[in-house]
């Protein structure tokens, strides 16, 4: 038995990586769901969301910063807040958080083994279940406009 | 080291083509101590060894007509299950008659398996349909034998692995374009390599050639001539494993009348002709209808079964065609042409015939010829070595 | 004897019309700094096959063409290919179903030695100790298995081809993954043990190189051609995993 006490995990890290001699796709390759099944444009999905909440992230923690510079910085912000353009890009994050979300919860299910054998049905039931909301949802941001 | 204690480095064996045969032949020589180089131009057993049905013998489809077939068979047939455990799906097989005229043959066929060896069970038609349930309702009588299912290709790399984990260098994608012949004497082989385009030449002290239905190819490089035709048959794999043992016709040989389980296939097979080139087989559409009009007789779901290949595989026929047939007969399935004897050609043999079973008793009865004729003092010990798992083959 | 549409498509059109393709095969030898594309025009009727195809560059435009391949039927798993991109079993895949030029690779995640053909060594090395190849038949229920014989037996499904480390987008960056054919055929063993040990198996698969490197994404299982349904395989090994972390967990707080 290994340090770890998994078997075979001394070798396997003693060995190094497996070669691949660079032959095949790139590295950024996942990013390419022609010709793949439903499961990969659901990961590609998944990637992408996720980068784009994480970036959102900073960017709500840098514009929530304005107010340590008063009132009226934040005034104007709020101003920039309520143009029709960033009432879209809101739908936008709005679509990235029930996907990332939806989604999530299809990967968590799937990857405890739960229903492995379900995972396309979950992904367009919550395709149906998301677009609802989002269509709700952005009716709702673009009441007044 | 030989047996006779100097140190002479051991015989240079080079084997040319990696089918059962040449696999087979290079573990026995190995552990006989020879040194084994063997080629083969692709994937070991991508010839005809890789594309059979997966059937191994009883030897009951020659209990009647060729008894020395049926008693190598059923020898082999129990010594590959001890010398291969857990490589075979050991479920029996069903000889079925389906027509009067097949009842007619059912007495010889048990009285003729009786002889050779091959144990029988009698079964009523209900027993034999609690056993496989897609049986033709209308069989009128089966009888139970001990054929088995091997996987076509991983059952002979077994033998490769061994042989290679003992020493024995075995060089796929390696094709030979030349034999190297110098006055009459064959001293090995132009080879490129198909991994690095190269040409390069590997010398031994005897070339064998395992070819099989490409024997008479090889054999014309150097200069001697094999009565060897590739006779082809065609099969069907069917999706849907329509039955757990083999089912076979209890007839006469004919076409179609085997079905054969393969993981979650069906295999029907097979039929017969001759060709002159091995190299691209037909596949006649005939011949692929008969064998859904043959496999329905045993089986009827086969008719709706969709559809997942055909294809075709050449046994090495062996026969004279004219010229008298001078090769020494090690039994009648096989054959080994010293042709040092038979044309005047030292430091080549070749090596033909054989069905899958019996890979292991050829290359035994071919090491000995070998062995003798290279002044090797061994002993086969390939009835009782057990093989290592064929992925070990692959071992980095 | 009726032909049942079954029959007419495994013969083909039975006035099948000669026709070419175009295939742009992968070449590479060892030595080349890199690899190349050649393109063939290839004669083919209905029911030719890639490998058909490829095996007729060979006989009659280049011999020096390295393929892979034995069985010519779905059950040896050599002749594993990319062909336009996606994973196939180059023996029963027809041209007749793909476009007018096809593309031909090896199979990705694998190093290739020439050609078409790759390094399987570095396939099976992600493969746990304990590899056996015959287990108890699903197939067939009612059947009773006769006498002397306790079940009727078969061969595993996997086929050893690759295609489902191929199509798997984490083995592209996670290059010690095991792979989906690795972890299916321990969860298999898992499944119906054999003798085999069970919870040296489980603690081999629970790595971060183990089954929870995959991320769900399921190419595995569509790349398939044998139904082994690897990603459903590796998603019931993380079931059991789990499920064990969390009672022994639970016993702990018991015992505390």
């Amino acid at each position: 038995m290994s340090q770890t006490g998994i078997p075979g995990a001394d070798e396997r890290r003693a060995r190094g990586p497996v070669l691949r001699k660079g032959l095949g796709p790139r590295p950024i390759g996942w990013l390419d769901p022609r010709g793949r099944a439903l499961g990969h444009v659901a990961f590609v999905g998944n990637r992408i969301t996720g980068l784009g909440l994480v970036f959102y992230l900073y960017l709500h923690l840098g514009v929530l910063s304005m107010l340590l510079r008063g009132e009226s910085a934040w005034n104007d912000f709020l101003g920039l807040a309520t143009t029709t353009i960033f009432l879209l890009l809101d739908i936008l994050l709005l679509f990235g958080l029930l996907y990332h979300g939806l989604n999530g919860l299809r990967v968590a299910l799937v990857g405890m083994g739960y229903v492995p054998n379900l995972q396309r049905a979950l992904w367009w039931a919550g395709t149906v279940i998301g677009t609802l909301v989002l269509l709700a949802g952005a009716l709702h941001i673009l009441e007044d406009v | 080291m030989s047996a006779s204690g100097s140190r002479t480095p051991p015989a240079h064996v080079l084997i040319v083509g990696g089918g059962g045969t040449g696999g087979a032949l290079a573990h026995d020589l190995t552990l006989r101590g020879l040194k084994v180089t063997l080629v083969e131009r692709a994937e070991f057993t991508s010839g005809t060894t890789g594309r059979h049905h997966g059937l191994l013998h009883s030897g009951a489809r020659y209990a009647v007509n060729d008894r020395e077939s049926a008693v190598e068979c059923i020898e082999e047939n129990t010594i590959l299950r001890r010398i291969c455990p857990g490589t075979f799906e050991e479920n029996d097989g069903l000889f079925v008659a389906v027509t009067d005229e097949d009842m007619e043959y059912h007495d010889d066929f048990v009285k003729g398996c009786a002889e050779c060896g091959i144990p029988t069970q009698e079964l009523t038609r209900d027993e034999a349909l609690a056993l496989e349930p897609n049986l033709n309702p209308a069989l009128k009588a089966a009888v139970r034998v001990p054929d088995a299912t091997m996987d076509a290709m991983r059952m002979p790399l077994r033998f490769f692995a061994t042989a290679q984990k003992n020493g024995a260098d075995l060089r796929n994608y390696m094709e030979v374009l030349e034999l190297v012949v110098n006055q009459r004497v064959v001293g090995g082989a132009l080879v490129r390599d198909h991994v690095t385009g190269k040409v390069g030449e590997i010398r031994a002290d005897l070339v064998v050639n395992a070819t099989g239905p490409w024997s008479e190819k090889v054999a014309a490089m150097a200069g001697v001539d094999v009565p060897i035709s590739p006779s082809p048959g065609v099969m069907l794999a069917l999706r849907g494993r329509l039955c757990n043992m083999v089912v076979n016709r209890l007839h006469r040989s004919g076409d179609g009348d085997i079905v054969v389980p393969q993981r979650a296939l069906s295999i029907v097979g097979t039929s017969s002709w001759t060709v002159e080139d091995p190299e691209e087989l037909d596949v006649p559409e005939d011949h692929v209808r008969r064998m859904y009009e043959e496999g329905v007789k045993l089986i009827p779901a086969v008719a709706q079964a969709e559809f997942r290949a055909a294809w075709s595989a050449a046994r090495p026929l062996i026969g004279s065609r004219g010229a008298a047939d001078t090769g020494r007969e090690l039994s009648r399935t096989f054959k080994t042409y010293d042709h040092a004897e038979t044309d005047g050609v030292e430091g080549f043999l070749t090596i033909t015939g054989g069905k899958a079973t019996t890979l292991r008793g050829m290359a035994e009865l071919c090491a000995d010829v070998i062995c003798r004729k290279l002044g090797v003092e061994a002993l086969c010990r390939t009835r009782d070595t057990i093989l290592l798992p064929h992925t070990e083959l692959f071992a980095a | 004897m009726q032909t049942s549409p079954a029959v007419e498509d495994a013969v083909g059109t039975v006035a099948a019309a000669s026709e070419s393709r175009r295939l742009r095969v992968f070449r590479f030898k060892r030595g080349d700094e890199r690899p190349h594309y050649e393109t063939f025009d290839v004669p083919t009727i209905a029911r030719t096959t890639v490998l058909d195809a490829l095996r007729w560059i060979q006989n009659h435009r280049d011999r020096t063409l390295a393929l892979r391949h034995s069985c010519l039927h779905a059950s040896c798993g050599t002749c594993g290919i990319r062909v336009n991109g996606r994973e196939a079993l180059a023996c029963v895949t027809r041209v007749r179903d793909l476009g007018r030029e096809i593309t031909v690779e090896p199979v990705a995640n694998l190093p290739v030695l020439t050609d078409l053909v790759v390094d399987m060594r570095e396939f099976f090395i992600r493969f746990p100790d304990e590899h056996p190849s015959v287990r108890e038949s699903e197939f067939l229920p009612e059947s009773e298995p006769p006498e002397g014989i306790e079940a009727f037996e078969r061969y595993e499904d996997c086929i050893e081809c690759g295609l489902c480390l191929s199509a798997c987008p984490v083995v592209v960056t996670a290059e010690r993954y095991v792979g989906p054919a690795a972890l299916a055929w321990t969860e298999r063993v898992v499944e119906e043990p054999r003798g085999g040990d069970v919870a040296n198996l489980l603690a081999w698969a629970d790595d971060p190189d183990g089954v929870w490197r995959c991320h769900a994404i399921f190419e595995c299982t569509a790349a398939c051609p044998s139904n082994v349904n690897p990603a459903a395989r590796i998603m019931s090994l993380r079931g059991t995993l789990l499920g064990r972390r969390l009672r022994a967990h639970r016993r702990e707080d018991h015992a505390t």
